[in-house]
């Protein structure tokens, strides 16, 4: 009996065994490197001994880090509800699959398919303020008596990338919302229907209850997306005016290969995925928590 | 063994050696160049393909990527056999070991002794010397003709003092609501080192500190730049978008024949004759506070062999021969782009457009800092440099920006 156990053990072992080493290879493995190195003050160009805790001491101490990361997570809890209730009502908009909605559909998701960083080129010529299509059509319906130079400050750069990836992102969440409305046993609905629960209540009652999972990944994947922002805020931005608009791993682009301190990059790198994880676990603990409510 | 059949062993050893002289003559040299630098290159090294049986493989490299890429590929021991790379970077590689000692070749070159002393300066670690000048750039200053024509102005003399770009600013602004005086990129590190240090250094100021115990940003020049620059910024003569360009629009609204005056550098000579053919504009050296005080950035490609490469000696071979004057004058100058020999700047392509011998006199008077840590220092998004210029200009805390830039860059230098 105990033989036939072992047995099946090994074998489990064996099956999940590609998987493992590829996740030892590919995660594990570079993430303790990465550790490794924060604790030394390794060059890019070389060189370098232990610190010891040396680097996260100075991350304690480095302002500008922390402003960044301030900066990331506001950046994060303005832009997530964005994309998800937009992306939610798109879907809701479009989830039959009529040709006509199936062709919105297609246009809204084609900008996920084209890159960040292309993406963000096209917006910063988009918010130009001489030859910029957005400040000309501004002037134009009088909404604004003069162009706007849209990078000038950082509130009015958060704005200008904020719309930017709107456009470029919201397609996506709206995709897998459709998918996962599409999904509920229309059997459900149209009991519904038949006892009468209008088209509000079957989408409060039924739709984004039965969808919650779905929610829960996209806001997941969204947020993590938001909090790793660099492309948009490297092209758009700069990190300006005087450094307001630069994002955690900017932040860290920027020391470890601007300034070449790999050491304390990685150290940066370290805290930011800590960050990430600590809000990724609170992020399902309290669905997990409304789900048993 | 017969005459005959010896004779054909000869034959058939000489032909077998024959072809393997040829084969083991004949390499292939990698080299990896920015991508700024491409264009230059491409015509240096088109040049020494079609005059040598050893042929060089050019390997463009995005500017940013430049230093990871060299750097991974020396402690990785695979690196190209040749590089050419922004010059502000020699001291940090050199100090790195990353770059094969020249002195010997180069002090043997008779060339050498020629070539613009800021690469020379720049390429110099504890008296060795590990590269040579290969694709420049410097700034000058650039002022539109027509605006000047129009606002009374005299087109064909461009301003030799800070207070005339001022004064010259004003009066092409009153032109119209359209038109502006003056024109710098407000959040670009690079384009404000190559463009608005020069203008400090002409005045008498020294720019970064070599060391922690080396001041930074001496002199009256640092301040009466920023005042300038402030009172311009103030007095509305250059444009609002000017406090967000982070470089992309560094020449393109003077293209647009909107701005009256701007620093720019030699590139614009051969990007205005392509894009903008009619644009009647002039060029002349960066000024200082008073008359006759003139400074330039040296900017552009030094080239250099990397620690590893596998054909050194036809590595250093190429670099003697692209300061030979065949090579400055065929290669570079004939496709309008500057010798790094400043004595080479009266040649017969130049004598057609004498813009290009007022930049290739620049590099004569130019400088370049001799500084670990440039890009900390200077070209980082969030560097001291670009924060000193934000603050002073923009928000008009002059005195205050200047303090903590100083100690800003000592803290850096010190690293």
């Amino acid at each position: 009996m105990g033989g036939v156990q072992a047995r099946r053990r090994a074998q489990g072992w064996l099956y999940i065994a590609p998987a493992l080493l590829f996740v030892v290879l590919v995660v594990v493995v570079p993430f303790g490197q990465l550790v490794a190195l924060s604790l030394s003050n390794q060059s890019l160009l070389g060189g370098g001994h232990f610190v010891g805790f040396d680097n996260y001491v100075k991350i304690w101490n480095d302002s500008a880090f922390w402003r960044a990361l301030g900066f990331t997570l506001k950046y994060t809890l303005w832009l997530t509800p964005i994309l998800m209730g937009l992306g939610y009502a798109l879907a809701l908009l479009t989830v039959d699959n009529s040709p006509l909605k199936k062709a919105t559909r297609t246009i809204a998701f084609l900008p996920v398919v084209i890159g960040l960083g292309s993406s963000s080129l096209l917006w910063i010529w988009l918010f130009d303020e001489q030859v910029g299509l957005l400040n000309k059509a501004l002037v134009d319906l009088h909404v604004i008596d003069a162009p706007i130079v849209w990078f000038v400050t950082a509130d009015l750069a958060f704005w200008a990338v904020s719309i930017s990836v709107t456009w470029k992102v919201v397609g996506f969440g709206m995709v897998l919302f459709v998918a996962g409305i599409q999904s509920i046993n229309p059997e459900i609905l149209e009991a519904a229907v038949i006892d009468g629960a209008g088209y509000w209540s079957r989408v409060w009652r039924i739709v984004l209850p039965l969808t919650r999972r779905v929610v829960l990944l996209t806001t997941l994947i969204s947020v993590i997306g938001s909090l790793l922002a660099l492309d948009q805020f490297y092209i758009m931005t700069s990190g300006a005016p005087r450094g307001q608009t630069f994002t955690a791993v900017y932040w860290i682009y920027q020391n470890s290969f601007v300034a070449f301190k790999l050491g304390y990059g990685a150290a940066l790198s370290v805290v930011l995925t800590a960050v990430i994880m600590a809000l990724s676990a609170l992020q399902i603990a309290l669905s997990q928590r409304g789900k048993a409510e | 063994m017969t005459t005959k059949s010896l004779g054909g062993a000869l034959a058939l050893t000489l032909l077998a050696s024959t072809a393997f002289a040829t084969a083991a003559s004949a390499d292939t040299l990698s080299m990896w160049v920015r991508a700024s630098g491409t264009n230059a290159a491409t015509n240096l090294v088109n040049l020494w393909n079609a005059s040598h049986p050893d042929k060089i493989e050019l390997t463009t490299i995005p500017d940013n990527q430049m230093v990871t890429k060299l750097a991974t590929g020396v402690q990785a021991k695979d690196v190209p056999d040749l590089v050419s790379f922004d010059l502000i970077y020699m001291p940090d590689f050199m100090k790195a070991g990353f770059l094969t000692d020249l002195t010997a070749e180069l002090k043997a070159n008779p060339n050498y002794a020629s070539v613009a002393k800021a690469y020379q300066d720049i390429a110099t670690y504890d008296g060795k010397i590990y590269g040579a000048g290969f694709t420049p750039d410097v700034s000058i200053l650039v002022w539109n003709k027509d605006l000047f024509k129009k606002a009374g102005l005299d087109p064909e003399k461009g301003p030799t003092t800070l207070g005339e770009i001022h004064e010259d600013a004003k009066k092409i602004r009153a032109l119209g609501a359209d038109t502006y005086g003056f024109y710098f990129s407000g959040s670009c590190p690079g384009c404000n080192i190559f463009t608005g240090s020069p203008l400090m250094v002409a005045a008498g100021s020294k720019m970064l500190p070599a060391n922690g115990k080396d001041d930074a940003l001496t002199g009256d020049g640092v301040k009466a730049v920023l005042e300038a620059y402030k009172a311009m910024w103030d007095e509305g003569l250059v444009p609002k978008s000017a406090q967000a360009d982070n470089g992309q629009d560094f020449v393109s609204l003077f293209k647009s024949g909107k701005i009256g005056i701007q620093g720019a550098g030699g590139f614009v000579i051969a990007d205005f004759k392509k894009d903008v053919p009619t644009m009647n504009f002039g060029i002349t050296f960066l000024p200082g506070v008073k008359e006759g005080q003139t400074s330039a950035f040296v900017g552009g490609d030094v080239v250099a062999v990397p620690v590893g490469s596998k054909h050194v000696d036809l590595a250093k071979a190429f670099i003697n021969w692209e300061l030979t004057d065949d090579a400055q004058i065929e290669g570079l100058a004939k496709n309008n782009i500057l010798p790094s020999r400043p004595s080479l700047a009266d040649n017969k392509y130049f004598k057609a457009e004498p813009k290009l011998v007022t930049t290739a006199k620049a590099l004569g008077v130019g400088y370049v800092p001799w500084v670990f840590h440039f890009n900390d220092m200077v070209n980082s998004d969030s560097s001291p440099w670009i924060n000193m210029l934000q603050r002073a200009v923009f928000d008009g805390d002059v005195d205050g920006a200047i303090k903590e830039a100083r100690e800003k860059m000592k803290a850096i230098a010190a690293e």
